[in-house]
């Protein structure tokens, strides 16, 4: 989750998926033709069993990981995606209104009962679930995982500190179906099931380790196993599932063909005889294929939103597949110049009153974003703190002795730290000038950038902007001391052009703004911050959450952006059933075809 | 003026001057019509990029969303806008400030480097000759648009570093050229007189060689200017160009193909046109220019 995931999913710009609709029982695997059915909708229609869909991946990914603890380097969504599919985790975060909720009926376990005043959760597998040779999920194959990532948990890619497994003091196996975590201390249970038990993942110990092997002797198997790309398909060990779906074809190109598992005994079997996620080297070469009909489930760029309609009349819909995610541009309070100007909360306020994200979602984004309000998703804040105010920006630096010498950069002419001056660490004369790091290869990126400069070069703010690629930009904004020459590299960060940050279902922000966390990039120290985070943590108080969100808001700790969609998804009208979860998870087995005809305007 | 230089009776021609080395090469220049129409969209090139802005005053500088993706025929846009709402006439002026001053200083400082390295190569000889060619050679192995690429995306771009990078290039195709020109006119009796009379290489080279070699250095200056703004297009193209809010018409071109998809045709072909009419009115003043430098169509009158 989290960043992690987004930058590496980041320069793929979007996850793809296709969809091959073949009739039951076709050879080709080709599917009615696409303009059947002209109607647009997501659900409804007289479903028809069987069919091949295809499902493309984003530009350049090739799915290269199969063992469900994910190594580091191989934490793709795309990768996670598919895993899930053969390996229920125990939760599922689910889309209920505008919240997320982990209340599935997908769910391998019941929910969970926290006691002993929030320090010991007890989990109850449900009744049924069976592995694909037969044998029952228990919670030894949820011990198994545990036991994995215990003692390989520098081998795990999804490890911090303090977190899974270091909070669980012991794990205690009741019976067959129930165990017990005893933690380290209490946590608040909504986030500690959002964002702790959703990695629980039970594994078939019965067949990866049937001698009882040694944790990290196992480990080191499984993983030489889950190297060898080639024999996903045929090794014996990967047959083993307990997922709606298992493997049909894997091929080191990165084509995944996935066909319904038989002996699933979940409430979600599939409709369709297999799904294919096919991998496409660029956007354009995907585009083409998808104008050209030959997938079904595919996306477009944001500047095609307007060209829309046509698709529409090609027979898909248009849907864009919005993240559980926040952008912003990063600010570097560690920077020996700018690092004073931006420790000062007024100045951020204004930085952040000159940025009209309601323009620049829907003239740049092509309405393919919305704007961020704060630190958590934005249907969790009431309003947005800052909106799109630039005689107020100009009013807020003049009362802090900020002004314009023949109407070029402003300079502070009242240093000081009085209530109208410039603040500390400002020198009289000191030009109100910044410099932006930016990732390329983004037109709505770039866009987004110059109108932001324009902004605030017409409030007499200078701003350069630099543009690199992706991985320079994350190479450079991380974290760092105030005597670090990586520090005096950049000043201002973005690399959001598919989103900044995505959450795990509970948006808490232990990893991204409390002090010292791993991604809090711009160095933000605020103990205020950090209390209400231990608060959406630790304490079971439901408002903790928004006090926090409203809190953060406020105070601009980055500047907050317009939030861009994950991708603009084209979806054949005669697929239904397609569920876009903002987690980024994919449910294929609820995927149909109608009836041909049906439907039909 | 050639007609009469041509057709004169021949009791006359003692009476007729010889016309200067300039009025013949001009005389030949003129007959080429290609050459002429290059001249003639060049000079409306120029004055519609520098003196265009002062008839048609834009913000090149501050986007407005309220007017982004206008159509041609918008009032006060006869070109319609960009996406960021910047007046798309205004902006193939200013984009091509940028593209013809980097390519004309690009080509220009190639052509500077590529003469005087190749004459002196090519006067010396010798292993200085054979030295500096192999170096010429292991140069020209790779590929020119990935050591731009490499270049670029190492440096932040701005006019002064582009002009650099192109011509760092650039220079290597003069080189060679001149070098073969310095060959053939170090045997000439009149390089030999300097010679005895005591002059040293740099004379040689910059009071000899290089002026005898200008004909074949102002054509092949042409045809870098012309290959200089295509480096620039190709750069700007491939999102290594001046940051913005500077524009060039390769940049142009590059944010234009974002909107193909939607028939915005107007944030494509202005910019396309006119990186083609440059680069063509280049190409075509150097083929006129050539034909005058050649002494035998001076001769003949520019007839061939």
């Amino acid at each position: 989750m989290g960043l992690r995931s987004t930058r590496i999913r980041g320069p793929l710009a979007g996850l793809v998926a296709a969809l091959v609709l073949g009739g039951t029982g076709l050879a080709t695997g080709c599917g009615p033709r696409a303009d059947r059915i002209t109607d647009v909708g997501a659900t409804g229609g007289t479903r028809v069993e069987g069919g091949t869909a295809t499902m493309a991946l984003p530009p350049a990914a090739t799915p290269n990981w199969i063992f469900p603890i994910g190594a580091p380097g191989y934490l793709a969504t795309y990768n996670s995606s598919i895993q899930s599919l053969l390996y229920l985790p125990l939760y599922q975060p689910e889309q209920k209104g505008d919240e997320l909720s982990l209340d599935s009926p997908r769910n391998l376990a019941e929910q969970p009962r926290y006691s002993d005043g929030n320090k010991t959760v007890t989990v109850t597998l449900k009744q049924g679930y069976r592995w694909s040779d037969g044998k029952p999920v228990t919670t030894r194959d949820v011990e198994f995982w545990f036991d994995l990532i215990k003692h390989n948990k520098a081998e795990w890619g999804g490890y911090s500190p303090k977190l899974l497994p270091d909070n669980v003091k012991r794990f205690q196996t009741l019976d067959d179906r129930t165990f017990r975590l005893r933690l380290d201390r209490a946590y608040n249970p909504a986030w500690f099931t959002a964002n702790q038990l959703l990695y629980f993942t039970p594994l078939p110990r019965h067949a990866w380790n049937p001698d009882d092997e040694d944790p990290k002797k196992v480990f080191a198997r499984l993983t030489q196993h889950a190297k060898k790309l080639s024999a996903f398909a045929t090794d014996p060990l990967w047959k083993t599932v307990n997922g709606p779906w298992k493997i049909r074809q894997w091929a080191t190109s990165g084509q995944v063909a996935l066909e319904p598992n038989t002996r699933y005994s979940g409430p979600d079997r599939p409709h369709l005889d297999r799904v294919v996620f096919k991998p496409f080297t660029t956007a354009d070469s995907e585009f083409n294929v998808l104008r050209s009909g030959g997938v079904d489930y595919g996306y477009i760029p944001p500047s095609v939103m307007a060209q829309s309609k046509k698709f529409q009349e090609m027979g898909y819909r248009v849907d864009p597949w919005e993240g559980w995610a926040i952008t912003y541009l990063v600010l570097n309070f560690n920077h020996p110049t700018a690092g004073p100007l931006l420790r000062q909360t007024y100045l951020r306020q204004a930085l952040q009153l000159l940025i009209d994200q309601r323009a620049i979602s829907k003239v740049i984004w092509h309405g393919s974003a919305d704007p961020t309000r704060g630190p958590v998703p934005a249907s969790l804040l009431a309003k947005d703190p800052y909106p799109y105010d630039p005689a107020a920006a100009k009013r807020l630096l003049a009362a802090h002795g900020w002004k314009a010498r023949d109407g070029g950069t402003l300079r502070c002419v009242r240093p000081g730290t009085g209530g109208d001056a410039c603040g500390k660490g400002i020198e009289e004369g000191q030009p109100l000038k910044l410099s932006l790091l930016s990732q390329s290869g983004s037109t709505e990126s770039s866009n987004q950038m110059q109108e932001i400069k324009s902004s605030y070069d017409k409030a007499g703010i200078t701003l350069d902007v630099r543009q690199q690629p992706l991985n320079t930009v994350l190479g450079t904004t991380v974290p760092c001391e105030r005597t670090e020459p990586l520090c005096k590299a950049w000043q201002l960060g973005f690399f959001g052009t598919a989103g900044s940050w995505y959450f795990p279902p509970d948006p808490s922000g232990e990893q991204l703004f409390a002090t010292g966390a791993p991604s809090n990039m711009g160095n933000w120290s605020d103990p205020r911050t950090d209390e209400l985070i231990k608060d959406t943590e630790y304490s079971g108080d439901p408002a903790a959450m928004r006090r926090y969100g409203e809190y953060v808001a406020r105070k601009v700790p980055v500047l907050w952006t317009p939030n861009p969609a994950y991708q603009v998804s084209v979806i054949r009208n005669d697929l239904r059933g397609v569920d876009q979860n903002p987690t980024l998870s994919l449910a294929p087995q609820d995927w149909y075809f109608v009836k041909k005809g049906a439907g039909r305007k | 003026m050639t007609a009469t230089a041509a057709g004169a009776p021949a009791a006359d021609e003692t009476a007729v001057p010889t016309p200067s080395l300039a009025r013949r090469t001009l005389a030949v220049f003129t007959r080429n019509k290609l050459a002429l129409a290059g001249a003639v969209v060049l000079v409306a090139l120029s004055a519609f990029c520098f003196l265009g802005p002062l008839f048609h005053p834009t913000d090149q500088v501050h986007t407005d969303l309220g007017q982004a993706n206008l159509a041609p025929g918008s009032p006060g846009h006869p070109l319609g806008t960009t996406d960021l709402g910047y007046d798309m006439l205004g902006r193939l002026m200013t984009g091509g400030r940028t593209s013809l001053e980097v390519g004309l200083a690009a080509g220009l400082l190639a052509t500077f480097i590529g003469t005087v390295y190749g004459s002196v190569a090519g006067y010396f000889g010798g292993w200085l000759d054979a030295a500096m060619m192999r170096i010429t050679d292991a140069a020209l192995a790779i590929p020119a648009l990935f050591l731009l690429v490499v270049v670029a995306a190492i440096v932040t771009p701005s006019k002064p570093v582009l002009i650099l990078i192109i011509a760092s290039v650039a220079w290597l195709s003069p080189a060679r050229l001149i070098r073969g020109e310095a060959l053939a006119l170090r045997s000439r009796d009149y390089i030999h007189a300097m010679r005895l009379m005591g002059g040293g290489g740099a004379r040689a080279v910059f009071r000899h060689i290089v002026p005898n070699a200008i004909g074949t250095v102002v054509v092949n200056a042409t045809f870098q200017i012309a290959d200089a703004i295509l480096y620039v297009a190709y750069l700007s193209f491939l999102g290594l160009s001046i940051p913005p809010p500077a524009a060039d018409w390769g940049s142009m071109l590059s944010a234009g193909i974002t909107y193909t998809q939607v028939g915005y045709w107007w944030l494509i072909f202005p910019p396309g046109i006119a990186i083609v009419l440059v680069v063509a009115a280049f190409n075509f003043i150097g083929d006129g220019l050539r034909d005058a430098f050649d002494v035998r169509l001076q001769k003949s009158g520019g007839n061939r």
